[in-house]
């Protein structure tokens, strides 16, 4: 049994990899410069995008630390803790998002499907930002977090969980602007960032189903 | 055997040895038992250097630095505001373009469940195959108890 499940675990995340890149990739996939005004302007624009979602993206992620700091910070500690678990989890996560909006829409005639597949929107979507914001908070920490006690007595803005929030914006943010590697960078963060929310649900730390124990 | 009031001023002293802390001057059996235990209780803890213990990662961590924070935030939002006008678009039209990637979506499953109405019966078994296969596979995953504060 253990052997089959150490095999099938490879194959699975293989599996849900390759449909996670299908669905993150981006629409048009052209290496070229812009060689007409047309593309410059195009890429202006779809910079212009990046760069107003991510001001959007900081209003969220300083209101959630703000609201649920503590959570925040239990999950960003658990995806640098057990990171291939989280990654792994945010694979299996969207794979099944998509299957069971598949499933769902599929429900359609049946009326069921309609205010079920509108719940797992939301729950996707609470998830998704949920986790990007600890990702964000994952990522100031690894890159500007004190190291030792004096050096975060000596700091006077650089730390607490708001300033490693805000400075993994910038840095996920600046990524996020490199043509190609950006957005395939984000959509990675995303799947982590899915993994942990799931993995510790939601910074709560409490299991998702109960044990059942045979007397 | 012991007077009644002698025996009450022990039980008093007992119950509360600071404000009945007198009482040690006339009991000499109250004297031995509060000598033993102070000789049991001298016995001083280890000498803790909190500097060379790691850092936890709650500390600090309710600092706010609010320059910092609405700083980066304004710069971000004039680049941004910036980038928009350069390029001729309102902020309509940014939430209009992030719209359109759920719409993609949207697309994407509802053309994915078209193919599965239009497919042969095998197909539709082997996707429900894998959606139970997947999802067996994510309770799997979410049964693991996180060990972050643990690791």
């Amino acid at each position: 049994m253990r052997r089959m499940l150490r095999l099938f675990l490879p194959l699975t995340v293989v599996a849900a990899s390759l449909v996670t890149a299908m669905i993150a990739a981006p629409p048009s996939f052209g290496v070229h410069a812009p060689l007409t005004v047309a593309d410059a302007t195009a890429m202006l624009q779809n910079t212009a995008i990046t760069t107003a979602l991510l001001a959007v993206w900081m209003f969220a992620a300083v209101a959630l630390t703000l609201l649920s700091g503590r959570e925040i910070r239990y999950s960003s500690l658990e995806m640098r803790a057990s990171a291939l678990h989280c990654f792994a989890l945010g694979l299996v996560a969207v794979t099944s998002f998509v299957l069971t909006a598949i499933v769902f829409s599929y429900l359609i005639p049946y009326l069921v499907g309609v205010p079920l597949l509108f719940a797992l929107g939301v729950f996707a979507i609470l998830t998704k930002i949920y986790g990007m914001v600890a990702v964000f908070h994952a990522i100031g920490t690894l890159v500007a977090g004190s190291r030792t006690r004096e050096q975060l007595n000596r700091r006077r803005w650089l730390r607490g969980d708001l300033a490693m929030v805000v400075v993994g914006i910038i840095i996920l943010g600046a990524l996020r602007l490199i043509p190609i590697v950006g957005p395939i960078i984000w959509g990675l963060s995303s799947v982590f960032g899915i993994g942990t929310a799931l993995a510790t649900k939601f910074g709560r730390r409490e299991p998702w189903f109960l044990a059942l124990k045979v007397a | 055997m012991k007077d009644p009031t002698v025996e009450d001023a022990c039980q008093r002293y007992l119950e509360d040895p600071e404000a009945n802390a007198a009482h040690l001057e006339t009991c000499a059996e109250c004297r031995a038992v509060s000598a033993a235990l102070s000789a049991k209780a001298s016995v001083e803890p280890a000498v803790i250097d909190v500097n060379t213990l790691p850092l936890a990662n709650w500390e600090g961590s309710s600092h706010r630095p609010w320059p910092l924070v609405l700083g980066l935030g304004a710069v971000l939002v004039i680049i941004a505001l910036a980038l928009c006008d350069a390029a001729g678009m309102s902020p309509v039209h940014v939430a209009e373009s992030s719209l359109a990637s759920m719409e993609a979506i949207r697309s994407l499953v509802n053309s994915a469940t078209a193919s599965l109405r239009g497919a042969s019966f095998g197909w539709q078994i082997a996707f429900g195959a894998a959606f139970l296969i997947v999802n067996a596979l994510l309770v799997l995953l979410l049964r693991r108890s996180p060990r972050g504060i643990d690791a």
